[in-house]
């Protein structure tokens, strides 16, 4: 594999969507540290040597993370808030996701002294105790004025993700550690209701591997995945295997009348039946996978996934992946690329989707 | 956008984005008007005025930054506000469900419109499910594998208890295209609603057999019937649905195949799917010739008809009793 993982490319496109970028990323630009978490984590996992130069953005991300009193209470709520665009005075306008971006940034980035010194991990854990809505789920951040769940929110399996994700890395690890601050029970209740007739997790009966790897996450950390019943477990381990596109055998036979069928994705993951292989699929599924079973090395074909991805979906010329063989690349799709190459290899944690040596370093650190 | 006009935001003193200092990670060149529209609708924000410039002004923030969740809350309060004011609350929401519209017809992949919608309906005082009907017509036409917007579609008909047409929708998206897994799961979640008769059951199971006959080697249609039989029929197969699988598998579990059997000596079949269904079914009803078929179909699967996956159809042999 690493022959053909054209390193030094990849190197320069992450690289570049940390420089000055062109007015068509403005409609990135409320989600900006989801663009530094991409490229930064990208740089780490695919071992560039000079990350530390990054370092002098270190004052610019920690700025990112605030904290305000709640409305009417004397209680402080604190997190990320996505980029300066979305930071007005005043205003709670933090989000769940950029807060998990914010936290792993600077983890890779090695700034345990942002942890020990200046993360508050009361209010930050306050904040997503107010995230969880009253079925159980989250929404991704709060109503500005009254401080609730916003009510334009999704309230999705991504944010329970985020939530248990966050709480993780400021520090709890038993059922008790989290029930301070969430309604576990709740929780279960609402993943539960999410799993699919035909095996996997998504919105009304209708599996996505997204979903699925976020619920399989959400358990994993919370380290209850023994909360699946084994016949649901069977069926989505199933359900995921099934999602390896390819061009053997009876599946040709759909060559030229499934229009989402190409035999060139041989070996990809797919999000969904019936749909091309991509890209960040490879890693929802893969990462589901791996969270269900040991063993998932020996049950699906991990050589053709690294075939898939660096023969079809890899730019070889620009560096980056795309999400097909037909796209240009993006950032997105190349950290999930890379990070699904590093899930097989060994070297990427799945439940928090960055480099295992950074949080095992960062754990050591935090005691 | 009609009748937007900068100017009418003279008097409002710009809250500017920290931009340029040295330590800014990826800073976005920002266009002359980004820079203004947002200065000026950070201030509003900041300063909560509910008002139809302000309102005004939240269309052009979210035209062009759609993901800056800010400002749909901040939208979705001027028009709580606004309503009120307005002493016709259901003709100012139907407004505003007319402009999400058109910013929907604009941006088929942004999914915060949905939610801003569920948000809107939520509110409305006289909710209509034909109201909603259209557009998500139109936007299923548009990308009939949608999720966001399928996902939106089975939440109005919870929301509206309404499940009267779309058995019927989503056999207009099946004839269409026999592989929408969208348009099959839906029909599921609309059986599993609807508590349907052991008749109806049939009729589906009917249904759904005439679609597998048009195309055999599809994942949706077989995954659905499977689904009926275990969600409404506590997974008895009956002796004429394993007929039906074994036509498309030209009986090949009358031969004798083994792990070493010759891969060209097994013949073309029409689908991998209905071998592996017949091997399921086979292998949830324990007895030695059922086993023994089960283990047959895994290991034809494994050898010729879907090899990718031997390593699932050994660990399935390896569960048999």
């Amino acid at each position: 594999m690493d022959s053909k993982l054209k390193k030094e490319k990849h190197w320069k496109f992450l690289k570049r969507h940390l420089n000055l970028l062109p007015s068509s990323h403005q409609k990135q630009d409320p989600n900006r540290l989801a663009l530094v978490f991409y490229s930064i984590l990208g740089l780490s996992a695919l071992e560039y040597d000079k990350i530390d130069g990054y370092k002098v953005h270190l004052p610019w991300i920690r700025r990112r993370y605030q904290k305000m009193k709640i409305p009417e209470s004397k209680e402080y709520i604190s997190g990320f808030v996505g980029s300066p665009l979305v930071d007005i005075p005043g205003l709670n306008t933090f989000s769940l996701s950029n807060t998990l971006f914010g936290l792993i940034v600077l983890i890779t980035l090695k700034d345990y002294d942002f942890f020990t010194t200046i993360l508050d991990h009361d209010s930050i854990s306050r904040f997503v105790s107010s995230c969880q809505t009253i079925n159980g789920s989250f929404k991704s951040s709060l109503d500005p004025v009254t401080g609730l769940p916003s009510p334009v929110d999704s309230d999705d399996l991504r944010f329970c993700y985020i939530a248990v994700a966050i709480l993780y890395l400021t520090g709890c690890r038993t059922m008790d550690d989290f029930e301070k601050f969430i309604d576990v029970k709740n929780l279960l209740k609402y993943i539960k209701e999410q799993e699919c007739t035909v095996g996997g997790y998504g919105k009304f009966d209708e599996p996505h591997s997204g979903y699925t790897s976020c619920a399989l996450a959400t358990l994993s950390l919370l380290n209850c995945t023994e909360f699946i019943t084994n016949e649901f477990k069977e069926k989505t381990l199933c359900w995921l295997l099934q999602r390896q596109v390819s061009n053997e055998g009876c599946m040709i036979l759909q060559d030229d009348k499934n229009a989402t069928y190409d035999e060139t994705d041989n070996g990809g993951f797919q999000g969904r039946e019936n749909k091309f292989a991509d890209t960040c699929y490879c890693f929802w599924c893969l990462n589901s996978l791996s969270i269900l079973t040991p063993d998932w090395k020996g049950l699906c074909d991990t050589d053709l996934v690294n075939s898939y991805l660096l023969d079809q979906t890899q730019n070889t010329i620009i560096g980056g992946f795309s999400k097909t063989d037909e796209d240009d690349p993006d950032i997105y799709h190349t950290y999930l690329g890379i990070a699904a190459l590093k899930l097989i290899d060994g070297t990427l944690d799945g439940p928090l989707c960055m480099p295992i040596s950074s949080l095992q370093e960062f754990l050591n650190n935090s005691g | 956008m009609s009748g937007f006009d900068m100017n009418n935001y003279v008097d409002v003193e710009p809250l500017e984005i920290e931009t340029g200092l040295p330590d800014e990670v990826c800073p976005i060149m920002y266009t002359d008007e980004y820079k203004q529209v947002m200065s000026v609708a950070r201030r509003l924000m900041q300063e909560g005025e509910y008002s139809e410039r302000a309102l005004q002004l939240t269309s052009k923030a979210i035209a062009l930054a759609p993901a800056f969740y800010t400002v749909w809350n901040y939208r979705y309060s001027i028009v709580e506000h606004l309503a009120k004011e307005s002493g016709d609350v259901e003709g100012y929401m139907n407004k505003e469900m007319d402009w999400l519209d058109e910013v929907t017809l604009g941006n088929p992949k942004n999914y915060q419109i949905w939610s801003y919608r569920q948000a809107l309906l939520k509110i409305h005082p006289a909710p209509s499910v034909k109201r909603e009907l259209p557009i998500l017509q139109i936007m299923i036409d548009d990308d009939t594998k949608n999720y966001h917007v399928w996902s939106y579609r089975k939440w109005c008909i919870l929301f509206f208890q309404d499940f009267t047409n779309e058995l019927t929708y989503a056999d207009s998206l099946i004839q269409r295209d026999v592989y929408n897994n969208s348009a099959w799961t839906h029909r599921m979640f609309v059986m599993k609603h609807t508590n349907p008769s052991k008749h109806e059951v049939r009729e589906e199971i009917e249904y759904t057999k005439k679609k597998i006959e048009i195309v055999p080697q599809n994942v949706s249609s077989w995954e659905y019937l499977r689904g009926l039989y275990e969600v409404f029929l506590d997974c008895e197969y009956d002796e004429e649905t394993i007929k039906f699988a074994e036509k498309f598998t030209d009986d090949i579990l009358k031969l004798d195949i083994t792990v070493d059997k010759e891969v060209s000596a097994l013949p073309n079949i029409e689908s991998s799917y209905a071998l592996e269904f017949l091997a399921d079914v086979f292998a949830k009803i324990p007895s030695p010739e059922n086993t023994n078929n089960a283990k047959k179909a895994y290991t034809a699967l494994s050898l010729k008809y879907d090899p990718i996956r031997s390593a699932l159809w050994n660990h399935k042999m390896g569960q048999l009793a």
